[in-house]
């Protein structure tokens, strides 16, 4: 398979799936689209509030561990 | 800490119900928007963006103490004062709200857009998906071709009638 019909193949997969969950009802959408798990740091505070959503981002930037998938992708990155 | 505060599908229709009851003006956005339009996809809390203004901070404070919420007075103020972005994780799930999510021209702007359905109100996937480009995060960028692959998706299967010219320069 080239790399232009696996990539073929995968769009139509993943297409497929959006229409197969847009079929189900809310309840089972919401069953199994939220998940939670333990995020250090994040978690660690019951409130939280910023003042500017730039400000949140950049205590993201400064207090999450990266794997996290919080940190802010910097030009040229 | 925190351990099996679950989202359940009763919460999100006692959410839609508490904010309606409150009138409060507010859209689900994020991907916990996406996936309730059917996004395949997983999240791990609730993002809503809502009007800033001193009335409907206080009626966000009232759905809240309705769902069990507990907040401080400081932390109602810091909710009626519209910070730009809020995180609570002292209620039954976690919930942001946010005032000024990036990406997003305005409340009025995107509840203009909104889709209603079964008593939610939820952003237009395209808000949504602009907000995340935004955002630049790196787990958001990531998956933006996939969240666009849905969105037209979605559109297909839920096609809207034109209103404005500009809508078909978005």
């Amino acid at each position: 398979m080239t790399d232009a019909e696996r990539e073929q193949r995968d769009d139509a997969l993943w297409r497929e799936q959006c229409r197969r969950q847009m079929a189900r009802p809310l309840a089972a959408r919401i069953k199994y689209g939220f998940h939670r798990t333990y995020k250090p740091v994040m978690d660690d505070a019951r409130f939280r509030a910023f003042d500017t959503t730039a400000d949140y981002r950049r205590w993201c930037d400064e207090n999450l561990p990266e794997w996290l998938g919080y940190r802010t992708v910097k030009p040229n990155e | 800490m925190n351990e099996g505060r679950e989202f359940r599908p009763e919460q999100a229709v006692e959410i839609a119900r508490a904010f309606a009851t409150h009138e409060v003006d507010y859209l689900f956005i994020g991907k916990g928007a996406l996936v309730l339009l059917g996004y395949p996809g997983m999240t791990q809390d609730v993002d809503v963006f809502a009007r800033r203004s001193e009335q409907n901070g206080r009626r966000i404070v009232a759905a809240l103490g309705s769902l069990d919420f507990m907040l401080s007075a400081d932390e109602q103020a810091q909710l009626v004062r519209g910070k730009d972005f809020v995180q609570l994780k002292s209620g039954p799930f976690d919930l942001d709200v946010i005032f000024a999510p990036d990406g997003i021209a305005s409340f009025e702007a995107a509840d203009a857009r909104r889709l209603e359905f079964d008593g939610f109100r939820v952003a237009d996937p395209r808000d949504i998906i602009a907000s995340k480009r935004a955002s630049g995060r790196q787990k958001d960028l990531g998956e933006l071709p996939l969240l666009e692959k849905f969105r037209q998706e979605y559109e297909n299967a839920h096609p809207r009638p034109l209103r404005r010219a500009q809508d078909i320069s978005r």
